[in-house]
Formats: structure tokens, C-alpha cells, sequence
């Protein structure tokens, strides 16, 4: 039988990369923040009835929820899962085992970051239905509906999660170049402290990271028009984000295994 | 030399186990980092802060600790992880327990090492603190006694968080379980420090909700003393949870 040569595309090294992190329970730290961030908020859910501006309390539940997920956990869980993806391969030098095989590295590279990219997805649907599950248990503790329409969170935690991939992409940038782990967590998780404060300025759209607090904050605003601006501002934040992302993986790709390949360092 | 391993030298040994891990870089890095939050304050926005009146160093601890205690917060999570990283990448806790030491001396002397690397980020804190107050409030001294106590205090809050995220890293095999973790203790405790701010003290004792204490916020000098005598407590509790745990493991490996 003849065997030919066919090269690995991006779409089964996806699959390679996600057959790679099975046994690695990062399922569980994806759930926990998620179960755990709704949960309080469905016991304290009768706070929302007195708030101080004028919002409904339906409304307030759900933006209160994800305020923590957006600024803290959304961006923490990203650090996590780029560290798991570097380490599937750092561990008994897999990296080494991977260039010797037909696979461009940039591909590799590209897989890993989209699994990470799925990781946080997976979070979002998380986060979705644990919504949905606090949200009915806060109705039957305090007798009132605090279920949204469906659409409308889907859009919303969707547009956060999606303001996220840029962010994304300068983790993934810094865990590839800078192989001493501490420094690369701890690059991105200084870069989380931040955010809140960055927003308030006039340069917000310059800084990756504050983006999908941004977007949570937009929401906000075309709820409680006094508090933040009521349309977000899409023309500096897209194209800045799309560049950030191309450049960042670009950098990313090309750099990935660089040391690997250097004989000397083996 | 003899073969003889005093326990008392197993911090030496640590030490020399971090040389290429940027362990101590990335503690100077990051006191720097945190050390720059009230500089950057005050330089932007300075007329707010010195129209309050009171002391400097309570109005600049309101002002930026929350932001620096997370960045010391963060610092420890990323120390303890690595500590016990370097030792589980390439099995080398096996080769480690096959030698004449004991396991727990191993814990011991990587504690001392975070521990005392908390000192680095407070010191560069505590200088920028005092330049700050001497820039900025020239019209109230005396305030360096004030801040070296207050230093005092946080350095004696960080302890059971420290000890906390070692315990948890000499746990977990793999970097990011206990890296996870670590970032969920952390959210969660931001969020309990914001809604359960009313029983204040208490809070303090509380493993990663206890950096965000500040001294002030106690009622005297006896409470102060007391919350860092329990804390200190709390690092010899968690020591002996990590003895449990070893001889747990060693039942089940």
C-alpha cells in the first residue's frame, strides 16, 4: 500500500492540541469561577432592588454579576490556560519532538493559541448557564424575575468574551518569548491591576487589556446613560484590536520554538 | 565537608536551587511596579490628595494600597508557584526525597524564601511611600515612624497568604492547577474584602483577604498586635498542615 505524505492542517492540530489537555482538569478552573462568582450574587440577589441609579433590577443583577468576570477572572483564566498550553509541550521536552516531525511550527503555534481561544469560550457558555441558574434560584428566593431574554445575554457576554481576544493574543505573544514562567505570569497578571484605572482615561483604547471591561461598562451605559458613554466607541477599539491581534500572533508564530531549534541550547 | 545535613541549611540549599528561575528579579520587578502606584498618583493627580487633611501616610495608603496589596498578592501567588515548579517539571522531588533531608525541611526552607522575598516588594513600597510624603506633604513630618509600623503590619498580613499559596503549590503537580487556584482565591477574596468590608477585622486573618488590611483600620495598638500575633499563628498551622499532608501522601503513594 502506498502511504502518502499529507501534512497536517490547522484543523487536526486543533484536535491533536485539545486530545493533548484532556486529563488536564482545566475544565474545573474554568467551572469553579463560574459557579462560584454567580452563587453569592443569587443569595444577595435582593441588593438590586435598592440600587442608586435608575435600573432595573433584572438588569443590574446581570451587569453586577459579570463585573468581576470581566475585569479580573475573564483575563486570569486566559494567563492560566497559556500557561497550560506552553506546558503541555515544555514538560519532557514535547517541543523538540514536535519540530522533528512534519508539522510547520507556526502552525503549532496557531493551534495552541486557538485552543486557548476555545478554553475561554467554553468559559463563556460556562458562565451563560450558571447565569441562567442563579438568575431562576434568586427568582424563587425573592419572588421576583430576574431572567433576561436570552439574546440579549448571549450578545452581551458574547461582545465581552470577544473583546478578549486581543488580550489574548499579547498573552500568548509574552508566553511565547519569554520562557521563565514567573515572568510571563506575572507580565499578565500586573497587567490585569490596571485596567479599571486605564479606562478612566483618555487613551483607554490604547491598552489591549481593558477592553472587555469596556465593553460590560457600554452596557452599562445604555442602561444608566449618567454613568458611562451609551455607545461604544468602535472606531479606535476595533482596528486597534485587530492590529494588536495579527501582530502579536505574527510575532508569536515566528518566534515559536526558536530556542528548540538552536542546537547549542539542547 | 561531611555528609551530615543540618536542617538549619536548607534555606541555603533553596537559594541556590532559584538561581536561573528570575525568582528575585521578578520580586524587585514587581515591587518597583507596586512601588510606582502612589509616585503615579500623586504626580497625576496631586491637588486632590493635598487638600484632605490628616496624616500623609493614611491618605496615600487610602488611595493606592488596594492596588498594591494586589500587586504583592500577585507576586506571591507567582513566587509560590514557582518554588514548587522547579521542583515537579522534571521529577526532581523524587530525586529530592531520595536524599538524607527531611520532606518537610523542604517546605520550610522554600516558606523562608517567600517570605523573606515579601520584604523586597514592602521595602521598595515603604521608600516610595516615604519620598511620596516627603515630596508631596512637606508641611507634615513625623509620619516615618507611622509608616515603618504600618509596613510592619502588612509585612505581618502577608505572611499566612504566603504560607496559604505555598501549601497549595506543594500540592498540585502541575503549574496551573495551582496557578488557577490561586487566581480564584484571589478573585474570590476581592470580592469578600468589598462585601463583607463591615467585620473588617476579622477579614484580616483570612488567607489572601488579609493583605488588603491596612492599620489604620484597627481600632488600637493591642488589636494590631494581636491580629499579626494570630497570623504568625496561622504560618505554623499551615506548617503542619503540610506535615499532615506529607505524611498522608507518603500513605497513599
Amino acid at each position: 500500500m502506498k502511504t502518502e505524505f499529507r501534512p497536517l492542517n490547522l484543523f487536526s492540530l486543533f484536535g491533536v492540541e485539545l486530545l493533548k489537555i484532556r486529563r488536564s482538569k482545566i475544565f474545573w478552573i474554568l467551572l469553579i469561577p463560574a459557579v462560584m462568582m454567580w452563587l453569592p450574587s443569587a443569595m444577595n440577589a435582593n441588593v438590586n432592588f435598592i440600587g442608586a441609579y435608575d435600573i432595573s433590577p433584572e438588569h443590574n443583577y446581570f451587569i453586577q454579576g459579570y463585573m468581576g468576570m470581566a475585569w479580573f477572572m475573564i483575563p486570569a483564566t486566559l494567563i492560566v490556560c497559556t500557561v497550560l498550553m506552553h506546558q503541555t509541550e515544555s514538560s519532557g521536552r514535547g517541543l523538540v519532538k514536535c519540530l522533528s516531525q512534519p508539522v510547520s511550527a507556526w502552525k503549532i503555534c496557531l493551534a495552541k493559541f486557538l485552543v486557548a481561544v476555545f478554553l475561554t469560550a467554553v468559559q463563556l457558555v460556562l458562565s451563560i448557564v450558571a447565569y441562567y441558574g442563579s438568575a431562576m434560584l434568586a427568582s424563587r428566593l425573592y419572588d421576583y424575575d430576574f431572567v433576561l431574554p436570552f439574546p440579549y445575554v448571549c450578545r452581551v457576554a458574547s461582545l465581552i468574551y470577544a473583546a478578549v481576544i486581543p488580550a489574548a493574543a499579547v498573552y500568548w505573544m509574552i508566553g511565547v518569548l519569554i520562557r521563565i514562567p514567573i515572568f510571563s505570569v506575572g507580565l499578565g497578571l500586573a497587567s490585569i491591576v490596571p485596567s479599571v484605572l486605564m479606562l478612566n482615561t483618555k487613551m483607554w483604547y490604547c491598552y489591549p487589556f481593558d477592553y472587555p471591561f469596556y465593553m460590560l461598562m457600554t452596557e452599562y451605559g445604555k442602561l444608566v446613560p449618567e454613568l458611562f458613554s451609551t455607545k461604544a466607541a468602535l472606531i479606535p477599539m476595533v482596528p486597534i484590536g485587530i492590529g494588536t491581534t495579527l501582530l502579536c500572533l505574527a510575532v508569536a508564530c515566528s518566534r515559536y520554538g526558536a530556542v528548540e531549534r538552536n542546537f547549542d541550547s539542547l | 565537608m561531611t555528609g551530615y545535613a543540618s536542617p538549619f541549611c536548607m534555606p541555603f540549599l533553596e537559594t541556590r536551587k532559584m538561581k536561573r528561575t528570575g525568582f528575585c528579579q521578578a520580586f524587585l520587578g514587581g515591587g518597583a511596579l507596586a512601588a510606582l502606584v502612589p509616585v503615579v498618583n500623586m504626580a497625576v493627580r496631586a491637588e486632590t490628595f493635598t487638600s484632605q487633611p490628616g496624616s500623609p501616610f493614611r491618605i496615600l495608603m487610602e488611595a493606592n494600597w488596594q492596588l498594591m496589596a494586589q500587586l504583592n498578592i500577585f507576586l506571591l501567588v507567582c513566587g509560590a508557584c514557582l518554588l514548587y515548579h522547579t521542583e515537579y517539571a522534571d521529577n526532581a522531588i523524587q530525586k529530592a526525597q531520595s536524599l538524607p533531608l527531611r520532606p518537610s525541611g523542604l517546605f520550610l526552607g522554600k516558606l523562608g524564601i517567600l517570605l523573606t522575598a515579601c520584604l523586597i516588594p514592602l521595602c521598595l513600597e515603604t521608600a516610595s511611600l516615604t519620598l511620596c510624603c516627603m515630596h508631596w506633604f512637606p508641611d507634615r513630618p513625623g509620619e516615618s515612624l507611622r509608616i515603618l509600623t504600618g509596613m510592619a503590619f502588612a509585612f505581618a498580613m502577608l505572611l499566612p497568604t504566603g504560607a496559604a499559596m505555598l501549601l497549595l503549590s506543594s500540592m498540585c503537580r502541575n503549574m496551573w492547577i495551582s496557578l488557577g487556584a490561586g487566581v480564584i482565591l484571589v478573585f474570590f477574596a476581592s470580592m469578600l474584602t468589598t462585601s463583607l468590608s463591615s467585620i473588617g477585622g476579622a477579614l484580616a486573618l483570612v488567607p489572601f483577604c488579609g493583605p488588603y488590611r491596612m492599620l489604620h483600620e484597627l481600632p488600637d495598638r493591642e488589636a494590631a498586635l494581636w491580629t499579626a500575633c494570630l497570623c504568625l499563628g496561622e504560618v505554623v498551622l499551615l506548617c503542619a498542615a503540610e506535615r499532615v499532608y506529607q505524611s498522608i501522601r507518603r500513605c497513599f503513594a
